[in-house]
């Protein structure tokens, strides 16, 4: 399974600087990149290997292609790239239905890994009101596991809190991450399906302003009761993921924003493992731990 | 198939009493008999200097004149041709908005709610409930030997079926439970698949893809919509795309056209005809003295949603004209805004869709463009902007404008086509700036009835392709049928034009009715204009090409009513005879 992601946003929000982040903080992941637009995505030309008019290779392992035939041959060319990318990342035109988009991450070997809308802090409510684009702009922040609040620090605190509360609502809970000039903890984007690790790097987020909460147990867990927890959990998480022992068998668990999956695994556990993360300033670990008590097992 | 007539009048030497001696020298060095002059019932010329005639010669495929014989006996020594003595004689159609997935849906069975005349002149009749499909699905399936090759059919609509319940794999299954059958539906938006296609594609209830539809209890219901889900039957789907790539599907394209007296059409975006190696299958097979048609090639410049440097796109348009012959042609580029109204994602202007979930969305973003414009406009490339939504059409016409202040080309002839729901305040203001309009008047035939009650009500039902205000507004207009989405026939888009009736015998605006003259301006020589091709063709002057559609009757003094009905006999190209397929 090839991961999937699709990048939307309307004009001018930061889909590329966002790209190019990704790019440049890659940690070893071969993105395959179906961009818009060579032009703007401005690779340093050190890191590119060879290139044409239709691929750039970089040194990194990543490729960037662009749309020339249909949408569905472009996916189809990229899952057949030699060596098979990891993670396929699409950039939607400013104007595509990203929810429409992301449904080609849901066969061709393909999995869904999340939807992320990137936009701009300073004129996105401004931009639904929009008398041609205004539906679109709200329709891709309804299809958003995960919104991108880029040019933060073109706002005062006042009014990005005031967007961050107001993208929330429209989006219908979609957590808000506040950035400038793309830099995320690109962790958050989405949950990478095959190369689940609990341990590790993935524990420490390089961004001051996240908070994880973990938990461990030995413990068998009940399936009912780690339903219940990833259902009930608040929608200030950003991103949750586990490897849990379950009583039916192992389970994944894998939360990026609204979208929440539990499937069953392969890996061989030693013990059960969660990690919740979050805005440190909006995630209350009290209530995670208040659901860890009323769900999970031995805690 | 009849065969071609020939040319069954005899030499004849002119009486000519008004050529002079000289005269007559000239015409001795020029090949004997190379002129020929046609007789008819009627010569209709759509040329206000000249309207009618009896006669029109012909020499090397370009017309000397329409007149009487004794007016154009003067050119010299003739031919006379008898065939059309009895017919009336039009300029050749002109279909200025048409695709080759028109010849392509030739290829796959018809399973259409209307009647189709196919390209061999056969009859596909239409089907009119779920037990017609299945029985003529059965009977397709009996045509294919190999027990897993897919049947792929083309045309259904479920629009048609409103007291049904959604046509659903288990019904396609009746047809077969081990061949893969995949309905493609006329929208292009939609498909059914059997269960067989969807297990032989992997396609499974456990799929997330939005647009899999599925029953009351989380099955697949076969149903797939839009792109996504559709290409989860990737057997299925490649086939209708793939027959639109075919040789078969442009031979069938212009036989299609010849059947109903269209000489030139369009596509408007259908072809990769940048390709270089089906570029030159169309070149070679367009050139062929027996293909029917001349094609005027509008490509899209970048697939909806991608950007691309449309400076460079527009210098290879510029590049590919210098190929262009006399029978295919690269006049400009098009550009796709939005979706259909009946699918609902045609953007709308206030109070909006009548009834349904408005999904209207544009397919460009409207700060770019005027930057994707601007580069065709200034290489002087004719410039077609799909628009079924006015309120895409507002982003059009204001786009236009900012080009033009820029830019100005007073000569542009940028049209705005489908247009269907056009203000009168946008007629206005596309007069002032020179765009012209193309209508799909087809769809107060084929659509009419569920516009007045679904999807735009009443009141704007009436007003759907407003021809009479763009005459009287002064924007010049043509119509047409989007081929293959509805059937190639100019006297089909005439009689919807002059007519405006639906299937349940409503009249759609009284006030909006043209004549049958202006029906047929707007199917020959305005059609023409907005592919800048006016001055070679759509009239019957002197030095124009000798494009002929043959009727059987005289569309301007048949009852209204009946213009659809009239017979076309062929066409004739460049002084070449096309007899239509025999309707057998």
């Amino acid at each position: 399974m090839i991961d999937f992601s699709v990048l939307g946003g309307y004009l001018g929000a930061g889909k590329t600087t966002l790209l190019n982040h990704i790019l440049a903080h890659n940690q070893g992941v071969r993105f395959a990149l179906l961009i818009n637009d060579f032009g703007a995505i401005n690779i340093d030309s050190k890191l590119v290997t060879s290139a044409d008019n239709q691929q750039i290779n970089l040194a990194n392992g990543c490729v960037c292609c662009t749309l020339s035939d249909g949408f569905f041959e472009a996916i189809e060319a990229l899952t057949q790239l030699a060596p098979t990318p990891d993670h396929i990342i699409v950039e939607a035109s400013g104007v595509a239905d990203v929810n429409n988009l992301a449904q080609y991450g849901h066969g061709h070997g393909l999995h869904l890994a999340s939807v992320i809308v990137v936009a701009d802090a300073e004129t996105i409510e401004q931009k639904s009101n929009d008398k041609y684009v205004g539906q679109t702009v709200l329709r891709q922040l309804r299809a958003a596991d995960v919104v991108v609040l880029n040019k933060a620090d073109l706002c005062d605190p006042e009014t990005l809190n005031a967007r961050i509360d107001w993208v929330t609502q429209v989006s219908g809970g979609a957590p808000t991450l506040p950035a400038t000039r793309g830099a995320i903890s690109v962790d958050t984007l989405w949950d990478k399906h095959p190369r689940l690790k609990v341990e590790g790097e993935d524990h420490h987020h390089a961004h001051e302003s996240y908070l994880s909460w973990s938990f461990q147990s030995q413990a068998l867990q009940s399936t009912a009761g780690i339903e219940a927890f990833v259902a009930a959990l608040p929608v200030e998480v950003i991103r949750a993921k586990g490897l849990v022992q379950t009583d039916d068998g192992d389970l994944e668990v894998q939360v990026v924003g609204r979208r929440r999956s539990l499937n069953t695994t392969e890996q061989a556990l030693e013990q059960s493992e969660l990690v919740v993360i979050g805005l440190e300033d909006q995630l209350q670990t009290e209530i995670l731990d208040k659901l860890a008590r009323q769900h999970l097992t031995s805690f | 198939m009849t065969k071609p007539e020939g040319v069954h009048a005899h030499h004849c030497i002119a009486r000519r009493g008004l050529v002079s001696y000289h005269r007559r020298v000239t015409d001795k060095r020029r090949s004997a008999l190379n002129i020929i002059i046609y007789s008819a019932k009627k010569v209709i010329t759509m040329n206000p200097s000249n309207p009618e005639g009896t006669h029109v010669a012909v020499r090397d495929g370009i017309v000397l004149g329409v007149g009487n014989l004794a007016e154009l006996a003067g050119w010299g020594e003739y031919q006379l041709d008898t065939t059309f003595e009895d017919k009336i004689i039009v300029p050749g159609f002109v279909e200025a908005h048409a695709h080759i997935m028109a010849g392509g849906m030739m290829l796959l069975p018809y399973m259409g709610f209307f009647e189709r005349r196919l390209a061999d002149g056969a009859l596909a009749p239409g089907i009119k409930s779920y037990d017609q499909l299945i029985d003529a699905l059965r009977a397709e399936d009996a045509k294919l030997t190999d027990p897993i090759e897919p049947l792929v059919a083309v045309g259904f609509d479920p629009i048609y079926f409103p007291d049904q319940p959604r046509l659903s794999r288990q019904q396609l299954d009746k047809v077969s439970t081990t061949r893969p059958i995949y309905l493609h539906h006329a929208s292009g938006h939609l498909a059914t698949a059997n269960t067989a296609m969807l297990e032989s594609n992997g396609v499974t209830k456990d799929m997330q893809v939005e647009g899999l539809g599925r029953d009351a209890n989380g099955e697949l219901d076969g149903e797939l919509r839009e792109p996504p889900a559709m290409s989860t039957c990737k057997t299925g789907m490649r086939i209708v795309q793939f027959s639109n790539s075919t040789e078969e599907a442009l031979r069938d394209f212009g036989a299609l056209a010849r059947n109903v007296g269209i000489t030139t059409c369009t596509d408007l975006a259908g072809a990769s005809i940048l390709v270089p190696k089906l570029l030159g299958k169309w070149l070679e097979i367009t050139a062929e003295d027996a293909f029917p048609m001349r094609i005027a090639q509008y490509n899209i410049p970048a697939m909806p949603g991608a950007a691309a440097d449309f400076d460079a796109v527009a210098e290879q348009f510029v590049a590919l004209q210098k190929q262009a012959t006399n029978k295919l042609r690269f006049p400009g580029v098009k550009f796709v805004l939005d979706g259909s109204i009946q699918g609902f994602s045609a953007l709308l202007k206030s109070p909006g869709y009548f009834s349904g979930e408005d999904h209207g969305q544009l397919l460009t973003i409207p700060e770019q463009f005027k930057d994707w414009l601007t580069p065709f406009h200034k290489a002087g490339l004719n410039i077609h902007l799909h628009c079924n939504g006015n309120m895409t059409q507002d982003l059009a016409i204001e786009t236009v404008e900012q080009v033009l202040r820029t830019d100005p080309w007073p000569n542009h002839r940028h049209t705005i086509t489908h247009a269907q729901l056009t203000t009168q305040a946008q007629l206005r203001k596309m007069a002032n700036l020179g765009l012209c309009v193309n209508f799909f008047t087809n769809h107060l035939w084929y659509w009419g009835d569920q516009h007045y009650e679904f999807t735009v009500g009443p009141e704007r039902a009436n007003a759907l392709e407003p021809c009479a205000s763009a005459l009287r507004e002064g924007v010049p207009f043509s119509i047409h049928s989007d081929a293959g989405v509805t059937p190639l026939g100019s006297l089909h888009t005439m009689w919807c034009a002059v007519n405006r009736q639906t299937p349940s015998g409503r009249i759609l605006g009284e006030t909006e009715k043209i004549s049958a003259y202006e029906a047929l301006r707007a199917v020959t020589i305005s059609a023409a204009y907005q592919l800048h091709l006016d001055d070679e063709i759509g009239s019957l002057e002197p030095g124009k090409q000798a494009d002929f559609a043959i009727l059987t009757e005289d569309p301007l003094t048949v009852e209204p009513i009946a213009i659809r009905d009239i017979e076309v006999w062929g066409t004739v190209l460049g002084g070449i005879k096309h007899p239509a397929a025999s309707k057998s």
